[in-house]
């Protein structure tokens, strides 16, 4: 078996492909468990009194924009166009999920982009709409007082609560890095007391995640993500940085659709939002394809939009829908503004990726050639170096077969 | 570091006996509140004397020693990892960095277009700032009801436009040494007056219903409290419930930063501006993770209060003299720079110039010491940095809550245990430590 054989091979195993058709059987009987849900929720109280309809009337927005966007979200979660009545009550019934946030060692960055940031499109509307029972940035109240409300929710909503984490946790000198409350709790014992009676822990930005900025070399603090301390509770990673508030919106969504977890891959990222890599869909493609490269910053390339490839560009390696999706409810990102990406929802992007440090400097084999390559020998050598990655991502895949199952 | 609590070698008055016992109520009993609104949490802890304020200790409990983690990478890591301190004011960590950066050159040539859109993004993350403690902070704690989408409306609409020029917000890199990475359109230029237009009507809709120009140069109290808008009315509330003597601090401010503000330092209204930041100190505290910042060893309140004082802005100027540099100044000043920063911004885009270069590129750097200040929304911001061999050696970071929120003896405040100290009981604690804003992400770097 030669490299190329050995690749394809890798691409189609089953732990890294995204498979977008599952055929009818699986999805009548999906859209079963769905309905049972909705019902079941459809019967329970509302968690929060904010009613999606009146904050859509509030804002202007008809009911066709409702299902227009209801629509957009079945495709963006990987789901044919016949489940987007199911998807326009799921977003009607978010404020029957409850939802802690807790920050632990964070920049608040990831409350700033979802919950205060960012452009009232329906994404964030219905996420203003999930019962935020506890978060430290947005509430009122503060000290004891938040104490005693954090106490009440998680008694009152005991196993049926997403547990939202935003920032690492850190591990050296006891935890003493982080504390948290009059008493002193540790960021570590905090975590593990909200966690632990949630139905599932989502884990947002790359600190909750993969420890983040905190944990770069030399990880003063010991910082790592939460998957590193909660055992036995569903987790489900949203890395990047700040995380994007259509990911947490899907990821929630899913929730209250099916009262499961998103399919995940081994990173425990939701497929449907990390499936693919920045470079698989960026705008900038056709010219990597073409072999037009920004060689230098405020050259020909940079003005004409060229690929960013060899600034730095870490989209080839990069698992997000960023290109898609984009930020700041799709006003731009990054590579949209002329700078590469920087990896930044990928494991240890802080001490790997960083700046605009040229694949070629880093300990990555970049891809040889470049112009008078062929796109396959290119993208193939591209792919080496992607494959790293991949190849554990595959590895690890198949060991946790379970995870594949929605 | 060093120690300026063993340096000034004060007994603390927690170890001290009561000085002057009452008999009806309690001395010395230490009343513990918990502040973690906003962002990250800081602990405030009033010692008592009676029904007064003896003491005031702020403590931050967490940390992530991103100073230690920038030691030994690459110079040009910092501008990726250092906006991560903060998501709050993120931006203004990242021009922060590329001026220090810029700075370790005996020479550097930055076009003008760049230097422009580094102020216009900058300014932009002060407004949004501006907005959002005015509304979520404020309001609330002079007893009205939180209006969240006055603060959210605003702030998106800013976020969006700091995306159109730089890519994302918060967390962007778009700032090299050099420039910035890409050039603009005329569409994107026309769609970020568009945006620049909304933003100043939303302002003048829910804060004070005033034209922009004739305002700045208003110096008159009574004018601004006839006009009509959210503004006015929580300044009338401050003066209705007689708060004016609350906060009053050391009378003490220092500017570093420049752009749309001057540099230097005001004692009570005597300006003098050949200040260095080679003069700027920190320490650490005791019990806490957070340090104290001094200029020649003394304490200076930053932010906007400074500003104003630094650039005699008429209203301001009235304002202190009637109410010296209490809450009513503090708070007054802080929402005053709302028309201020988008005066400036309106002028600054129309000198971007697209046929200009973006970027100029300078020389690899090898070795080199920097300072790169900006003025963030709460107060002057300073990051140093020395590079060895392309590789940074040290880097520091001074953030204005270190100036305004720290704390030492009584004998020797700091601006904000200046302010609380000698208050009631009764009075509103909060009002007065939230005037200052705390921003303790920054603080716990």
């Amino acid at each position: 078996m030669d490299r190329r054989d050995a690749l394809m091979k890798m691409f189609s195993a089953k732990g890294v492909k995204v498979n977008t058709n599952r055929g009818e059987a699986y999805y009548s009987k999906l859209k079963e468990t769905m309905q049972k849900r909705l019902n079941e929720l459809r019967n329970a109280p509302a968690a929060s009194k904010v009613d999606i309809n009146k904050v859509l009337e509030a804002e202007g927005l008809t009911r066709r924009d409702f299902m227009k966007w209801a629509s957009a979200a079945c495709a963006a979660m990987m789901l044919p166009a016949s489940f987007t009545p199911l998807m326009a009550e799921a977003a009607e019934l978010m404020n029957r999920v409850p939802v802690i946030w807790i920050e632990l060692q964070d920049c608040a960055g990831n409350s700033e982009a979802i919950l205060r940031s960012d452009a009232p499109t329906i994404d964030e509307l219905i996420l203003e709409t999930i019962s935020l029972e506890f978060n430290e940035t947005l509430m009122a109240a503060a000290g004891h007082q938040a104490e005693e409300h954090l106490d009440e929710a998680m008694k009152t909503f005991a196993g049926k609560y997403l547990c939202v984490v935003e920032g690492s946790i850190p591990l050296h000198m006891d935890g003493q890095y982080g504390t948290i409350g009059a008493k002193g709790e540790t960021f570590e014992e905090h975590l593990l007391r909200v966690a632990g009676s949630s139905a599932a822990v989502v884990a947002v930005g790359t600190c909750a995640t993969f420890g983040g900025v905190p944990a770069a070399a030399p990880n003063p603090t010991g910082a790592v993500g939460v998957q590193d301390i909660v055992k036995g509770k569903p987790i489900i990673n949203i890395p990047a940085c700040p995380a994007n508030p259509a990911n947490i919106t899907g990821t929630i969504l899913h929730f209250v659709l099916t009262g499961q977890v998103p399919e995940l891959d081994h990173l425990n990222r939701p497929k449907f939002a990390f499936g693919y890599r920045i470079h698989d869909n960026c705008e900038r493609r056709a010219h990597f394809d073409a072999g037009e490269f920004v060689e230098a910053w405020g050259d020909e390339g940079a003005e004409n939009n060229w690929c960013l490839y060899k600034m730095g560009c870490k989209g080839p390696m990069t698992f997000n829908n960023c290109s898609v999706v984009r930020y700041n409810s799709g006003t731009n990102w990054p590579i949209g503004a002329g700078h590469g990406c920087i990896g930044c929802s990928e494991p240890q992007f802080w001490d790997k990726y960083a700046q605009e440090r040229p694949m070629a400097d880093t300990h990555f084999k970049a891809p040889t050639g470049g112009v008078e390559k062929t796109v396959d020998e290119f993208g193939l050598g591209l792919l080496t170096v992607a494959g790293i990655g991949i190849g554990i991502h595959a590895a690890i895949s198949a060991a946790a077969g379970k995870k594949e199952e929605v | 570091m060093k120690d300026i609590n063993k340096d000034n070698n004060l007994p603390t008055k927690s170890n001290s006996l009561p000085t002057k016992p009452c008999p009806l109520t309690p001395t010395n009993s230490k009343t513990i509140e918990v502040i973690e609104k906003i962002e990250g949490e800081a602990v405030v802890e009033y010692s008592f004397d009676g029904d007064r304020v003896d003491d005031v200790k702020i403590k931050f409990f967490q940390s992530r020693h991103i100073e230690k983690i920038l030691i030994g990478k690459s110079v040009n890591d910092a501008l990726v990892i250092n906006p991560r301190v903060c998501g709050i004011c993120n931006h203004a960590h990242l021009i922060a960095t590329v001026r220090a950066i810029e700075d370790c050159y005996d020479s550097i040539e930055v076009p003008k277009n760049a230097k422009i859109l580094r102020e216009i993004t900058l300014s932009l993350e002060l407004l949004q700032n501006h907005f959002k403690w005015f509304y979520l902070t404020i309001e609330p704690l002079l007893g009205f009801d939180v209006q969240i989408l006055k603060a959210t409306k605003p702030s998106q609409l800013i976020s969006k436009m700091i995306a159109m020029l730089a890519g994302q917000y918060p967390h962007n890199s778009y700032a090299i040494p050099g420039g910035v990475v890409g050039a603009l359109t005329p569409l994107e230029i026309v769609g970020f007056k568009s945006s620049l237009n909304s933003l100043i009507k939303i302002f003048q809709e829910s804060l004070i219903d005033v034209d922009l120009q004739n305002f700045v140069s208003c110096d008159r109290i009574d004018v601004m409290l006839s006009k009509s808008g959210d503004m006015p009315r929580a300044m009338q509330t401050i003066l209705d419930k007689g708060y004016t003597e609350l906060g009053k601090s050391n009378d003490k401010f220092i500017v570093f930063g420049e752009g749309l503000f001057k540099s230097g330092k005001s004692i009570k209204t005597r300006v003098a501006t050949n200040i260095d930041t080679k003069y700027v100190e920190s320490f650490d505290i005791k019990q806490s993770e957070a340090k104290l910042a001094t200029y020649k060893g003394k304490f200076y309140e930053v932010g906007p209060l400074s500003r104003a004082m630094l650039l005699k802005t008429p209203l301001i100027k009235e304002a202190h003299r009637k109410f010296q540099d209490s809450l009513f100044s503090r708070i007054l000043a802080r929402v005053c720079e709302v028309p201020r920063l988008l005066l400036y911004t309106q002028e600054l885009i129309e000198q971007i110039y697209l046929n200009r270069p973006f970027y100029i590129e300078p020389k690899i750097l090898t070795n080199g010491e920097g300072v790169g200040v900006v003025e963030a929304a709460r107060g002057s911001l300073i990051h140093k940095v020395s590079v060895r061999d392309g590789k940074i050696e040290d880097y520091q970071i001074t953030t204005p809550t270190q100036w305004n929120l720290s704390f030492n003896t009584k004998e020797n405040p700091t601006p904000v245990q200046k302010a609380l100290i000698r208050s009631k009981k009764s009075d509103p604690l909060e009002l007065i430590f939230k005037a200052f804003d705390v921003c303790s992400v920054c603080t716990v770097k």
